[in-house]
């Protein structure tokens, strides 16, 4: 293993070292750094996807929502294992969540462009249409586990669980999404990737089998999205409704991060993530409600302008210099 | 014998409701055949119709067919502005920069009338009579709005097919370069069929309003998205008249699967009909991405 290969995972934990810190030691910060994580976790895991292949996916919040059904699911059916029942949880967020992505993968991947764009729309919709039109899990009226999981795990642990180890297992996943990241941009398929991101045919003429490395960073990218949904969703907000958990709005979340920290490099999701996340926190205690109005403008103007996001302009300023070796 | 009397009365409504919805979905197609951009941000659009309708009937009492040219010229405007500020750059941009720019354009239209309308449904009244048709009872406004769509349809396709402009649109839907070679202003076809897009998709918000006359809310945007989206590619994305006809088809089905569904129990028939629908669009998508009426 090359360890230089790795060196942009420096700035990256000392990023997170500063903000766990601050999260422990500063009185009441803690809630807003965990908020902050959740789209940092968000726009990493995304990125696998959406940077690495340049493939827009609309329904990525399906994703999530299945996730955050998995673990409801198994907080419902295995209360009487007690703690274990999250380790299942965890276990069908992930396996349910895989499953959508081979199932849209196979289907919605061949497809290019604003095609496949619209194609993961109708995923989505089509999904959050089924669990309520055949009352699927509840239907409308969703999951509502508190007083259920009061019941399982009593008080002191649901609080636990949703003030502390939910925020301490999103902080996991994210960087876990980063080093995913970052080892696939060092082996052959970040190459591939690059390639067919950037000419798909010509790639393929070259002989990279695209199909194959398309889907693997769906997977994943889909499998980090499940564990998003499970922690962040229902293990900390304690319920799900289905126009909660398929709202579009999120997956417009993460592309924003993504874009605003530079698609398909390691440190643009950390960075887009920590932005999108001050930002929003800060706009909507100083201007409530008026947080979009904002952000929109400041959207479009990121596209116009800047359409390789923050850290792919920071790597154009420092080609040729030490720094370089730590931006990715 | 009542279920197939609600059918039919049902399927009349629908075919009335499908022409709106064509008309609804006419820009949409049209944007993307001329500029290769969906805009995401379509329903924002249809909601500053419906707005611009409720206006200018609360405040002026002008009927909504009257405020069809209004929103019209409301439209073309916006979209001439839109284009210039933004959309103008980003003509030869990846797909990923278009999608985001036209989502933000609809969150920014959306949280402006937000600030000016208020988050609140709001509606109007505007009673003309009712036909009776044996099982079948339609107020006379729907009928109104079934003949106002088909008029700009029609109007619209002898547009492009019978004047030089029209002609010249259609040139660079076929082929970019060629009708560049050939003399036409390329640019300034973009701005103008961005524009008309634009001023076609607020102007049906009017018609929108004849079917929904108190579901008028900022946020109703989105759901218009996503049916213009099922219909634009069940029509060939790109193709208006391929648009036009597949949100007749539309129309017709949400209603007829509707009524049929329902019969169902157990179920919710408004949201297993989106999910029909959804499960056609993904359907279409992978057997025939040019739309079942396209061509190719």
């Amino acid at each position: 293993m090359n360890i230089r290969a790795y060196k942009p995972l420096l700035p990256m934990i000392m990023v997170y070292g500063i903000l766990i810190t601050i999260g422990l030691t500063v009185e009441g910060m803690w809630q807003p750094v965990a908020y902050f994580m959740f789209y940092i976790a968000l726009g990493q895991a995304f990125n696998i996807f959406l940077g690495l292949t340049g493939y827009v996916d609309f329904g990525y919040v399906a994703f999530l929502g299945l996730g955050a059904y998995g673990m409801g699911i198994a907080i419902q059916n295995f209360a009487h294992l007690g703690s274990i029942s999250i380790l299942i949880g965890i276990f069908l967020a992930i396996v349910m969540s895989v499953l959508l992505s081979l199932a849209v993968g196979a289907v919605a991947l061949r497809l290019r462009g604003a095609y496949f764009a619209i194609a993961t729309i109708g995923v989505n919709e089509g999904f959050r249409y089924l669990v309520e039109g055949v009352r699927l899990w509840g239907g409308t009226e969703g999951m509502i586990l508190s007083g259920f999981m009061r019941k399982t795990f009593g008080r002191e642990t649901t609080n636990l669980l949703s003030t502390f180890i939910s925020d301490v297992l999103i902080i996991l996943i994210g960087f876990c999404a980063a080093i995913v990241t970052i080892s696939i941009l060092n082996k052959k398929m970040g190459y591939a990737l690059l390639a067919l991101r950037e000419d798909e045919d010509a790639a393929k003429v070259m002989g990279i089998n695209v199909t194959k490395y398309k889907i693997m960073a769906f997977i994943a990218s889909a499998g980090f999205a499940g564990l998003i949904g499970a922690t962040a969703w229902t293990l900390k907000l304690t319920y799900i409704f289905p126009e909660d958990v398929f709202n579009i709005h999120y997956t417009v979340e993460a592309i924003v991060i993504v874009m605003l920290g530079g698609a398909g490099t390691l440190l643009g999701p950390m960075i887009g993530g920590l932005i999108y996340g001050l930002m929003k926190y800060y706009l909507s205690i100083t201007f409530p409600g008026l947080q979009l109005l904002i952000l929109a403008p400041i959207l479009i103007a990121i596209v116009v302008a800047f359409p390789e996001g923050l850290v792919g302009y920071l790597r154009k300023k420092a080609r040729d210099t030490r720094l370089s070796e730590y931006l990715r | 014998m009542v279920v197939a009397e609600h059918l039919v009365s049902n399927l009349f409504y629908g075919a009335l409701l499908g022409s709106v919805y064509g008309v609804a979905t006419m820009g949409l197609s049209l944007i993307f055949g001329v500029l290769r951009i969906v805009n995401v941000g379509h329903g924002a659009f249809i909601m500053l119709g419906a707005f611009t309708a409720f206006w200018m009937f609360s405040l002026y009492s002008v009927i909504p067919i009257l405020s069809i040219p209004i929103a019209l010229i409301f439209g073309l405007a916006l979209g001439l502005l839109i284009f210039y500020t933004t959309i103008r750059r980003l003509i030869d941009a990846p797909e990923l920069s278009t999608l985001l720019a036209t989502f933000a354009i609809g969150i920014f239209i959306e949280e402006v009338a937000k600030f000016v309308w208020g988050s609140d449904y709001v509606g109007f009244s505007w009673n003309i009579g009712t036909l009776y048709l044996g099982a079948i009872t339609v107020p006379y406004t729907k009928l109104l709005a079934f003949v106002c769509s088909a008029a700009i349809a029609g109007l619209l396709y002898i547009w492009f097919t019978k004047t030089k402009l029209g002609t010249a649109i259609r040139a660079v839907v076929e082929d970019r370069e060629g009708a560049m070679v050939c003399g036409i202003n390329v640019g300034r076809i973009y701005s103008l069929s961005f524009a008309i897009g634009i001023g076609l998709t607020v102007l049906s918000g009017v018609l929108v309003t004849l079917f929904v006359p108190v579901g008028i809310n900022v946020y109703m945007g989105p759901d218009y998205t996503l049916r213009a989206f099922v219909i634009a590619v069940l029509g060939g994305l790109g193709s208006p008249w391929g648009a036009f006809i597949a949100g007749f088809l539309f129309g017709l089905f949400e209603n007829g699967s509707y009524t049929l569904l329902g019969l169902i129990p157990g179920v919710e028939p408004f949201a297993l009909t989106r999910f029909v629908a959804f499960v056609f669009l993904l359907i279409i998508l992978l057997i025939k991405p040019t739309g079942l009426l396209g061509g190719e």
